[in-house]
């Protein structure tokens, strides 16, 4: 048997035990998936998206099972700031692993203040600003589409984050990602996590409408790894040429150990786990465990995994 | 506390005209489960489908656990398949079940809506607790032998006095299962402290119309395309009173009906 891998890997401003992190909107504020890891399983969580205020989310349905897949359309239901820092944080600060809080604003001084008020957190070790949702009508994918409203929202969270290390996720739904990964990092992003879901839509032909209430919604599971496959290597090569200490956590479609070194190699520091964890409540940890044991198969170090891709 | 394993299947045999009795041996979840409370099910390991079902927990017996379902979309196709001897994803127990401390409750169940409320009768019947059963179906070919399954755990509704209501006449009475509760409601003396349903959204959203005319409590059983099952996907939102929703995994299945927007459902 193989020595252990060192697993620790540095991203984003942020260490972590392992590179595995659970993905913002599959794993709820972490307590709801603790029966089913054990503590240090994975390098830590993104939580839910959160926002100034409280948001009830979209009209049900707001999920639907596809082909390897499935759309939602939540349209980022969330607790709103002041009952995440009153009862979602505390005990999330007391766990191990890395916290990283999503933050979604319908404004760019909506983003400053979400910054500024997370950014005072001991608790909280990185920001990741989500740009990309497919769901809302205001803010959302609207600033993830140019790259000067990309660069735009995040200098303005970066210079209130207090120091916190900003990560900005991308959406697919756009022709290049590269100016966008670009932008984020210009403007001060220690990392960016890409891809988020891709826009889409199921039909029931019986009666001939929309399976989801909001009609379009995103496309998640593994049916989407090989375009993130694919945008983790363009942006990751994009970056390195222009901003080299800028990382890529790579997610999407991530159901296995194999699946996650597929994105370190493809150039990512570190990756997400999303909707596996819906298939599995335990996906998270087994995903870490896996990628520990092919990385000691190969006599690799998840540092040494990353960007490794051999053309 | 939930968990989370490979269940080994003891058998899966239908009992009805496209409805099976899964058991599975479960003994931390078996030992853990409350009726009107669900598991989630992998009904295979690969992509495809990629989600995990949630089935109501039909009962248990030792450490097994009963799963009763009906044949309906390409998930129960695959389940119907699982031989004895295979292994199958299952976490639970999850959700909130039946209050059963209400004085004499009346349990009215709709087509497979039996599946929770037999489990409840059991429980009853454990603790010597006095109640009323309905039991309404399409027609009595639409479901599991009405007077008795042999083997395999499955209940004996005759033998807990259902009283049965059937759309087509062919078996109990004529008509909707609210016609039955509608007797029971006035008559004169004590009223059931509380009705548990579980059934079609139909018959749910009457039954607790029903209730609300006769200011009896009322907990309804709700089902809402749902991916995880522990509350973080947030795609089982049920419509509340006063705006908002609720996730039919975590303030659920079972809810207060004075809680469910019912017009927006």
């Amino acid at each position: 048997m193989s020595p252990a891998a060192n697993m620790a890997v540095f991203v984003g401003g942020v260490r972590l035990a392992n590179p595995v992190l659970a993905a913002s909107g599959t794993f709820g504020y972490g307590r709801e998936y603790s029966p089913y890891l054990e503590p240090g399983a994975i390098g830590g969580l993104v939580t839910k998206g959160v926002s100034l205020e409280p948001r009830v989310g979209n009209p049900p349905p707001r999920i639907v099972e596809t082909a390897c897949g499935m759309l939602n359309a939540i349209g980022l239901a969330n607790v709103g700031l002041e009952e995440f820092l009153a009862h979602k944080l505390p005990w999330l600060s007391e766990q191990p692993g890395a916290v990283v809080v999503n933050l979604y604003g319908e404004s760019v001084a909506e983003f400053a203040e979400l910054a500024r008020r997370l950014g005072a957190e001991p608790g909280v070790d990185a920001l990741e600003l989500n740009v990309s949702c497919p769901n809302v009508k205001e803010g959302g994918m609207a600033f993830g589409c140019h790259p000067g409203a990309v660069g735009e929202v995040t200098a303005a969270a970066v210079a209130e984050a207090q120091g916190k290390p900003v990560w900005v996720k991308l959406t697919p739904n756009v022709t290049d990602l590269a100016p966008m990964a670009l932008a984020a990092a210009q403007a001060g992003a220690q990392a960016v996590s890409l891809i988020n879901t891709l826009l889409a839509m199921a039909i029931d032909p019986k009666t001939r409408r929309p399976k989801l209430a909001n009609v379009v919604g995103g496309l998640s599971g593994p049916a989407i790894k090989p375009v993130g496959l694919r945008m983790v290597w363009q942006v990751a090569g994009a970056l390195k040429a222009e901003h080299p200490g800028v990382d890529v956590v790579g997610l999407g479609g991530i159901m296995s150990g194999t699946d996650a070194a597929e994105y370190l190699i493809a150039g990512a520091k570190a990756v997400q786990v999303g909707t596996a964890s819906f298939t599995d409540p335990t996906a998270a940890g087994r995903i870490a465990a896996e990628l520990a044991a092919y990385c000691a198969g190969q006599e690799v170090s998840a540092a040494e995994l990353a960007g490794s891709l051999r053309i | 506390m939930s968990i989370s394993l490979k269940a080994k299947v003891m058998s899966n045999q239908p009992v009805g005209p496209e409805i099976f009795l899964l058991t599975l041996e479960a003994p931390a979840i078996a030992d853990a489960a409350r009726p009107g409370q669900f598991v989630m099910l992998r009904v295979s390991p690969g992509p495809d489908p990629l989600l995990a079902r949630p089935f109501s927990i039909h009962g248990v017996e030792g450490g097994k656990l009963l799963i009763l379902y009906q044949v309906k979309g390409k998930g129960t196709k695959l389940l119907a398949q699982a031989r004895p001897g295979s292994e199958l994803l299952v976490w639970g127990p999850l959700g909130r079940g039946f209050d059963l401390a209400a004085e004499r409750p009346a349990l009215v169940a709709g087509g497979m809506g039996i599946a929770p409320l037999a489990f409840a009768a059991e429980r009853l019947e454990e603790r010597g607790a006095a109640f009323d059963a309905f039991y309404g179906l399409a027609s009595k070919e639409a479901f599991i032998a009405w007077d008795s399954v042999s083997g395999d755990g499955a209940f004996f509704l005759e033998d807990w006095g259902w009283n049965g209501a059937s759309e087509d006449g062919s078996v109990g009475l004529h008509g909707l299962v609210t016609e039955p509760l509608r007797t029971r409601l006035e008559q004169d003396g004590e009223r059931p402290g509380a009705v548990l349903a579980c059934g079609p959204l139909p018959m749910l959203k009457a039954v607790a119309l029903l209730c609300a005319e006769f200011e009896v409590a009322c907990q309804t059983s709700l089902e809402a395309p749902m991916a995880c099952g522990v509350g973080a996907c947030l795609g089982c939102a049920i419509p509340s009173v006063g705006g908002g929703y609720l996730r039919a995994c975590q303030e659920g299945p079972v809810m207060d009906a004075s809680l469910v927007d019912w017009k927006k459902i």
